[in-house]
Formats: structure tokens, C-alpha cells, sequence
């Protein structure tokens, strides 16, 4: 199995692009691979807790702590969260906080890199 | 492994999101990505600027003064500074009648690079060339 | 190298589609992009490439049948995806 890194920088609620990354994440994990996940832009307020999922609505809560629990590490760009009125008591459990050179270390020993640029 | 070379593609004008700014950043990260890797271990990014990519890149930008935000021309300055190679193509210039003098330098900061205006071949064989290509 | 396009628009304005050159080049067709393999407007993107892959469940969200795929196309769950990632591509870019 391999290593499968996620850059995910569009993130609003309802975002397709988002819902697919997390998809493709779920996926991967549950095929054995070791995933990890980069959110920076909008992608990084979706780290905040405590989401209301409503059904036109999907949020990534509930999906990012399932994904958490599987052993993906989901790391948010501290600026851009900070930025986002998202500060770390706020936080999903679990979510790493830190700069992108996080994500940079990660893609040094990825496999394979999917990097989705904001829109 | 020693060295992981990273194509950084911006394809996007600048300004109306934030993700071509972005691009810039992250590759200007490799100054720190250090810090997590091992002895030995780098990472050799290279900047490229194509298609529309090439628009928001011309000196005398005023972003601070009207948004409050920092310049693209800043942050291409600082890539500069930190040795980055940052290549804008050639073709798309002339597609938008951009001319080269148009674009910074940071000579004046201390860098040791500068802009590389070159063919697409060039931003080929970078994105070739690196183990993983990121589009902004 | 062998490199692995993720197309999510329909009708992308990403130039760098008519000029990216790869030993092996691969489209993947997600979210808005799998219009191109149902609509003959747009067909012309499967000519780029022998190796066009579409996202089953993006097709199914819209509504579409896999019966009214391009032959050219081989559709592919996000599992299956996940292989093409692995054993078909070493680079991957989204444009």
C-alpha cells in the first residue's frame, strides 16, 4: 500500500470539490493506504466544530472526524484558519494545526500527490 | 532520497481568489520544510506562471493601499529572495501584450534571481522533470 | 513521465490541456467534467488521450446512465479511482 497526500484549498459548505476530496480520502484510507490531508484557503474553515448538518447541506464534520478515526491525518494551515475567525479551541478534535511546510514534509514522501487548487 | 523537485504551476490571474497567491506562498515554504524532513532531505521547487497565470504579475501593484493586502509583486520579490526559479512563459506574455520589462525584480532586496521569461518548453520540462506537480 | 489530468469542469478554460505532453497522458473525468464523456460537445477532449476514466458516482449524481458513456471511457468508482491513481499515474495534477 501506498502514501496518498490531499491538498484541498476549496472549501466552503456545499463545495462538490471539497465533498470529492473527502470521498477520495475515504476511499483511499479504506483501501489501506496511508492518507494525509492539507486544508489551506476556504478549505481551513471547515475545520471549525461543531457543524449543523443539514440535508442540502454537507458539511465535512462528521466526515473529517470519521476520516480522523480511520488514521488520516487532516492538518489545517494555522494563517488561514486564524484568518478565518477558526482559532483552536474552535476546532474539530484531532485536527493538526500548522504551516505549509507541513504540507510540503508530506508531499516530500508522498507516493502520490493530488493537489486541488482553489477556485 | 535526497532531493524531491516540485513544479509549481499558477494558472490563474491573481487577486480575485486567493489560490494563485497561494501558489506562491507554499512554494516559498520549502525555505522552512526543513524543520520536518531529515538530514539530507530537500525539496527543489520551481515557480511557473502560464495562461492567465502570467496576468497580476506587473510591477507598481497597489493591493496594499487599496485592500489592505499584500502585493503579489511582494511575494514574487520574496520568492526571488529565497532563490526560488521562477519562470512566466514566454508565449503567454505575448498572448496578453505583456511586456518583459513590465515585470519586478528584487535586485534592490539582495536577490540573486530574477524573473526567467521563457517558452513553454522550458515550464515543460519542469513539470516533467518533478516528482509532483501542484496547479494553482 | 505518466501523468493523470483530473478534469472537474465542463468546458475547462485551463489552457494547459491543449499543451501538456507525458509519456502517458490520462484524463479524469469528476464532478462537472464527466459532461465530457456523455455530450458530443465537448467530445473533442476524449480525442486528447486513449486512457479517459469517469467517476461513477458524478455520473450517477447527474443523473446520467453509464449506457450513455462514450465507448472511449472507462468509468470508475471512487475505489477504482483510487487504483488508477495508484498503478496507472505518478504524477497527478487538477486543473
Amino acid at each position: 500500500m501506498g502514501v496518498l497526500t490531499i491538498g484541498c484549498f476549496p472549501g466552503l459548505v456545499g463545495s462538490g470539490v471539497y465533498d470529492f476530496a473527502l470521498k477520495l480520502a475515504d476511499a483511499a484510507a479504506g483501501k489501506g493506504h496511508k492518507v494525509n490531508l492539507w486544508f489551506s484557503g476556504n478549505a481551513s474553515g471547515s475545520i471549525k466544530a461543531h457543524q449543523k448538518h443539514l440535508k442540502d447541506y454537507p458539511t465535512g464534520e462528521k466526515h473529517l472526524t470519521a476520516l480522523l478515526e480511520k488514521g488520516v491525518e487532516i492538518c489545517t494551515c494555522e494563517a488561514c484558519a486564524l484568518a478565518r475567525g477558526v482559532t483552536k479551541p474552535d476546532a474539530i478534535p484531532g485536527v493538526q494545526w500548522n504551516a505549509m511546510h507541513w504540507y510540503l514534509a508530506k508531499v516530500y514522501s508522498t507516493d502520490r500527490l493530488l493537489h486541488i487548487g482553489g477556485e | 532520497m535526497a532531493d524531491v523537485k516540485l513544479a509549481f504551476i499558477v494558472q490563474r490571474p491573481q487577486y480575485k481568489s486567493e489560490t494563485s497567491r497561494l501558489g506562491i506562498t507554499h512554494a516559498i515554504s520549502y525555505q522552512t520544510v526543513e524543520v520536518l524532513l531529515e538530514d539530507g532531505e530537500t525539496i527543489t521547487p520551481t515557480l511557473c506562471f502560464l495562461g492567465e497565470g502570467v496576468l497580476g504579475l506587473t510591477k507598481g501593484q497597489k493591493a496594499m493601499e487599496a485592500y489592505g493586502i499584500t502585493s503579489t509583486e511582494a511575494h514574487v520579490k520574496n520568492a526571488l529572495l529565497v532563490d526560488l526559479d521562477v519562470l512566466v512563459c514566454k508565449e503567454d506574455m505575448a498572448r496578453y501584450g505583456i511586456p518583459e520589462e513590465s515585470l519586478p525584480n528584487a535586485e534592490e532586496m539582495g536577490a540573486d534571481k530574477t524573473i526567467q521569461v521563457v517558452p513553454y518548453s522550458e515550464i515543460q520540462k519542469a513539470i516533467s522533470g518533478a516528482k509532483h506537480v501542484l496547479f494553482f | 513521465m505518466k501523468l493523470g489530468i483530473f478534469v472537474s469542469d465542463y468546458k475547462p478554460s485551463a489552457q494547459i490541456l491543449e499543451r501538456i505532453e507525458a509519456e502517458k497522458l490520462g484524463l479524469i473525468l469528476v464532478l462537472n467534467g464527466v459532461y465530457h464523456a456523455v455530450l458530443k460537445d465537448g467530445a473533442e477532449l476524449l480525442e486528447k488521450t486513449p486512457h479517459v476514466y469517469a467517476l461513477s458516482e458524478d455520473l450517477a449524481t447527474r443523473g446520467l446512465s453509464e449506457d450513455q458513456v462514450d465507448k472511449r471511457v472507462k468509468v470508475v468508482n471512487y475505489d477504482g479511482l483510487v487504483d488508477v491513481m495508484f498503478n496507472e499515474f505518478e504524477q497527478l495534477a487538477w486543473v
